[in-house]
């Protein structure tokens, strides 16, 4: 016994169990207010960090405070994300020579992003987030007019969803390393933010790509259907989902990433067939309206610019 | 995210390989048809210290060996038997094991099966295990694996115990073209290979597992696709449920030239694609009565193409439809059209299409 130090006791102890102070039994944070075909309220800024080339905030709503979320266990999440582009820079004199720009990009969940706490190495889903964010820039970049140099694209996720309904997660039933359906909104998020930032530090881009998102959701007590810009805390279950990363004006796409358990060609019989082909679609009609914010927020900071210069 | 090494082909050796397999119809390097697999040499069970393994070798030198190991680990959960809400405002802190659980909470939890009992792990030689394409390989495959929840519920033991399965992946040569069809095919049939020991029946619902040390007893992962299936052993939760015919998941690397879509590519294809396409696919578990099977999507991610790290490409708005141009051959801007993308996808799930046929390829060897 060491008598110098406070010691522990014994035996073990186990962690106090408190009684439930939440009336119902779940509340039902599964409900989503939107409808079907309608995305979250979109927040673009760009140029907010005077330190970087070019940079911009994106914010997505959280869904309207219900009675039953003024615990804040039950608060629905936002999605914050910010993005810092540095560069074109030239490369390193070590570097080999490339004749084009080259990019790199990084995405990091900042420690208090989420309820769990990231640390700060990246982990396998941020290094896949940001091979996905790459995929989908290096298709918009036109990056022969810039030789022998670099430029880093790192997106900052200040507040990330959550990946399953509350109850499930109070379950520790989250779904291990990846595979959370938050991510597919993240990506689609960081897509557009991206593309906002690489438009402010004024980088040539065949076109102005956005991100969307569209998924088939189960909810209670009702046939499977499909959303578009699914928050997942808002459904029972997401069967499926898509991010998309869309060309608007040329009709192309650098970036798809759809996992979950689709159908790959249509029955004939609905309306809405919940097929690949017809879930592709939302998703560019989610990223369709994404670019509209967009295009709006970079009118907006480019008349700002202007007004600046033509003062100073 | 780079794929491979930028090819070291020259501008003019990249016009003509983007000629010819823009061609209708296209001609490829080795005259194969657009939708032919090269040549595989496989074996499987050849680790004898491994639940399920197998070797798969391509024509051009490519070969892996995957391992597949089954460990019983307790399941864990957060809940607390009474406190089922009241766990909320400790999130994931807690880690109280349950003792005992309502049989039927765990079957409204879609009868327990997790994700991450499954672990991926993939290793290249000359690349750092946290490398960017190691990285996505790893979670691509374990993706598949995990989205059509047969292989996580045919895990669950009972209640408190559940089989936890190492997936290792080893590339022995080193990666030539984009390695994702040769670990994906390798897993598969590594997974069909896949015996777990048989458990000793008759014991209480939730008691300590014992098995049966009789190998030769071992129940498959992933039973035999006979119409007659055995009760499902390794799950008591399970059990009741229709007899299914699920096979893992297959991953395909599909390319865009032009309007032409190719499979299997080869090095010198991919350093001309316009756009490549990872389709994970599988034999869809719900149709097992339908005579034709049905395969269901599973998850689908473009990938980087590596044309575009080539030396010459400008491409831009002001020279649309310049494809037809002679001339040096240069990587587009842009992405892939929706339509093109569609009847990618379509090639690979459709009845009789290719995905079909690879998987009923790949039965042969079980």
């Amino acid at each position: 016994m060491d008598r110098r130090r406070v010691n522990g006791p014994a035996g073990g102890t186990a962690p106090p169990v408190y009684a439930s102070t939440l009336t119902g039994k779940t509340a039902s944070a599964a409900n989503r207010t939107r409808q079907p075909n309608e995305i979250r309220k979109i927040f673009v800024k760009t140029g907010l960090t005077p330190s970087a080339s070019g940079s911009a905030y994106l914010e997505l709503e959280s869904s309207p405070a219900t009675h039953h979320s003024k615990s804040l266990t039950n608060r629905t999440p936002a999605l914050k994300l910010t993005c810092t582009v540095h560069g074109p820079r030239p490369l390193p004199r070590s570097a080999p020579f490339s004749p084009q720009l080259l990019l790199s990009t990084r995405v990091k969940f900042a420690p208090f992003a989420a309820r769990q706490r990231r640390g700060y190495i990246p982990d396998a889903s941020e290094k896949d987030l940001a091979a996905h964010l790459e995929t989908a820039l290096r298709g918009v970049l036109i990056g022969e007019r810039w030789p022998k140099s670099g430029v880093d694209v790192v997106v900052t996720v200040l507040e990330g969803e959550e990946d399953c309904p509350l109850e499930a997660l109070a379950e520790g039933n989250q779904g291990g390393r990846i595979g959370g359906w938050g991510l597919m909104s993240i990506l689609s998020g960081c897509i557009t933010v991206a593309s906002a930032a690489v438009t402010d530090a004024g980088i040539d881009c065949v076109d102005l790509i956005t991100g969307g998102v569209a998924a088939i959701v189960r909810q209670p007590s009702a046939p499977l259907q499909l959303v578009l810009d699914p928050c997942p805390s808002d459904h029972e279950e997401i069967v499926a989902a898509c991010v998309i990363g869309y060309l608007q004006s040329r009709d192309e796409v650098t970036e798809l990433w759809a996992k979950g358990n689709i159908s790959p060609s249509s029955s004939g019989k609905e309306t809405k067939p919940l097929c690949f082909e017809t879930l592709v679609d939302l998703a560019v009609e989610a990223a369709n309206g994404a670019r509209r914010v967009l295009v709006e927020a970079i009118k907006e900071s480019t008349e700002a610019k202007l007004e600046s210069s033509a003062v100073g | 995210m780079p794929p491979t090494i930028p090819p070291l082909l020259s501008p003019s050796e990249l016009s003509y390989l983007h000629t010819s397999l823009s061609l209708t119809p296209p001609i490829r390097p080795d005259a194969r048809s657009p939708t032919s697999f090269r040549p595989l040499v496989a074996e499987t069970d050849l680790l004898p210290a491994a639940n399920g393994s197998a070797r798969l070798c391509f024509a051009d030198g490519t070969e892996a060996i995957v391992g597949v190991k089954g460990e019983v680990e307790k399941t864990t959960n957060t809940t607390t038997t009474g406190g089922r809400s009241g766990g909320k405002g400790g999130g994931k802190g807690g880690g109280i094991d349950v003792i005992d659980m309502d049989v039927d909470e765990v079957e409204e939890v879609g009868s327990g099966g997790e994700g991450r009992w499954i672990e991926v792990s993939v290793d290249m030689p000359g690349q750092r295990d946290d490398d960017a394409m190691v990285v996505f390989l790893g979670e691509m495959i374990h993706e598949g694996l995990v989205a059509d929840q047969f292989l996580q519920n045919r895990l669950v033991i009972n209640n408190r115990w559940h089989w936890r399965l190492y997936i290792d992946i080893l590339l022995l040569s080193p990666p030539l073209t984009y390695p994702l069809p040769l670990l994906s095919l390798t897993t598969h049939l590594a997974l069909l290979s896949t015996h777990l020991p048989a458990p000793v029946q008759g014991l209480e619902k939730d008691d300590d597992p014992l098995f049966n040390d009789d190998w030769d007893a071992a129940v498959p992962l992933y039973p035999p696709s006979t119409p007659t299936n055995p009760p499902n052993p390794t799950s008591n939760t399970n059990s009741n449920k229709k007899p299914t015919t699920a096979r893992p998941p297959i991953t395909l690397l599909v390319i865009s030239i032009g309007s032409n879509i190719f499979f299997d590519p080869s090095h010198a294809e991919l350093a001309v694609a316009d756009s490549v396409v990872a389709v994970t696919i599988a034999s869809s578990s719900s149709s097992s009565s339908n005579e034709a099977e049905d395969l269901s999507l599973l998850a689908v991610r473009t990938i980087d193409p590596p044309s575009r790290l080539s030396s010459s490409s400008s491409t831009t708005d002001a020279d649309a439809g310049r494809e037809e141009e002679e001339g040096v051959w240069k990587a587009k801007k842009g992405g892939v059209r929706r339509d093109v993308l569609g009847r990618m996808i379509g090639m690979c799930t459709e009845r009789g299409g290719v995905g079909a046929e690879v998987l009923s390829g790949l039965e042969g060897f079980t």
